[in-house]
């Protein structure tokens, strides 16, 4: 009976807490704690459908309305957007290359971070400023990649392109992407700082940050663009 | 400074991925304007229906990729207890992120553009319900599928489902405007 309990007890410990009981069976039968913890959320005991559901549903729907919001601003500008075949088509690339970068900004400045421990300040400045410069190149090159895509697409589907549009869908492609790769770079090493001095894994929170500012930011600073080349 | 290193071509390589398959979805997006966005509220829900796909299937390769590296899941066996958890979630999921979606642009449209278009709140959940019919299954198979390689999912799966996530999503809009 208090075995039982003491079981029921184990069941809802929540999964940021690494209850003693796994180092103890760690230490003891050498099973590594990851795989105790994968075991304790989707085990033969658990229902892990409610617990995939549980843990995921919130920040989707979050992630959802945030994206909605900036889905607002393209609606506002619907009547241009939809008469620019370029930008239509660079519109969903654009979406997951920034939020690409976003996930890389993220995750290799929180491991800089850890590794600054070991190999210094210095180290830190160093390979932040290499990061920065690769981002910088590779969203230059990979915004005139789609850009010349949609444009070619556009050119074959007999859409009527001046040389006025085009090298305003341009000029916007390359903005776009620089201003927006720009505003998470500050923004993944200004909280990711101050998340470090205050003991907390960067990890955790920088990508879903990140990963927020791209779809709501990319949206509006499109629209903003095309409201001011338009 | 190497500025063009190993990190630099991983990221070169992703990029191209992702980038193609946006460009096709837009592609189509663009050829069928007159049906997707020409629908007042579609542009609203849109970025959200696109990134949905991603997240659900992104956080279902990779849940199937670390009970894979624990061997906790049979790379040789798709019929297990926690492979079917892992699928009715997914579906439960994305239903209920769509009926969300659909929710918020019919309550947009109507509050801020004055209209009430039922169909706003059925193309999504419909929609994701035929695009998820075709991402688990691709989601899952390629998973297993390069484990069994030995490569790592993990590093691969990302850019592979948010590409395939984009083309098949707009193809399935495209599919529930008809049922609509």
């Amino acid at each position: 009976m208090r075995c039982k309990k003491s079981f029921k007890k184990l069941t809802r410990i929540k999964k940021q807490k690494y209850h003693k009981i796994f180092y103890e069976v760690h230490k003891k039968y050498g099973i590594s704690k990851k795989t105790l913890f994968y075991m304790k959320e989707y085990g033969p005991r658990t229902n892990a459908t409610k617990t995939i559901i549980k843990e995921s549903v919130k920040i989707l729907i979050l992630a959802s309305l945030i994206s909605s919001l900036g889905g607002f601003s393209l609606e506002y500008m619907k009547a241009i957007i939809l008469h620019l075949a370029p930008i239509l088509i660079m519109l969903p690339a654009f979406n997951d290359m920034i939020g690409d970068f976003g996930t890389t900004i993220s995750s290799k400045f929180s491991t800089f971070l850890h590794e600054s421990e070991i190999k210094g300040r210095s180290w830190l400045k160093r390979e932040l400023k290499k990061l920065w410069l690769q981002v910088m190149i590779l969203s230059f090159i990979t915004s005139f990649f789609t850009y010349l895509l949609s444009l070619l697409i556009s050119i074959i589907s007999n859409y009527s392109l001046s040389f006025s549009i085009a090298l305003k869908v341009f000029i916007i492609s390359i903005l776009d992407t620089l201003i927006l790769v720009n505003i998470l770079f500050f923004v993944s090493t200004f909280l990711g700082f101050r998340a470090y001095n205050k003991k907390i894994d960067p990890n955790n929170f920088l990508i879903p940050i990140t990963t927020s500012i791209v779809d709501f930011g990319n949206m509006v600073v499109l629209s903003f663009l095309v409201f001011i080349f338009f | 400074m190497k500025i063009i290193d190993k990190n630099f071509k991983e990221m070169m390589f992703s990029q191209t991925f992702s980038i193609i398959g946006g460009v096709i979805a837009g592609t189509f997006l663009a050829i069928y304007t007159e049906k997707i966005l020409l629908i007042p509220g579609m542009l609203i829900i849109l970025p959200g229906f696109l990134e949905m796909r991603g997240n659900i299937s992104g956080s279902l390769a990779s849940r199937l990729s670390s009970g894979l590296f624990l061997g906790i899941i049979n790379p040789n066996k798709f019929r297990t207890r926690i492979i079917k958890c892992n699928i009715i979630a997914s579906f439960l999921l994305v239903v209920i992120v769509s009926f969300f979606l659909g929710t918020i642009g019919l309550l947009i449209n109507y509050l801020v553009f004055r209209k009430l278009i039922l169909e706003i709140f059925f193309i999504p959940i419909i929609a994701g319900i035929i695009s998820n019919a075709i991402e688990i299954p691709l989601t899952i198979f390629l998973t297993f599928h390069l484990f069994r390689k030995g490569e790592d999912p993990n590093n691969i799966m990302g850019p592979i489902i948010t590409s395939t996530g984009d083309i098949t999503s707009i193809f399935s809009l495209l599919i529930s405007l008809v049922i609509v």
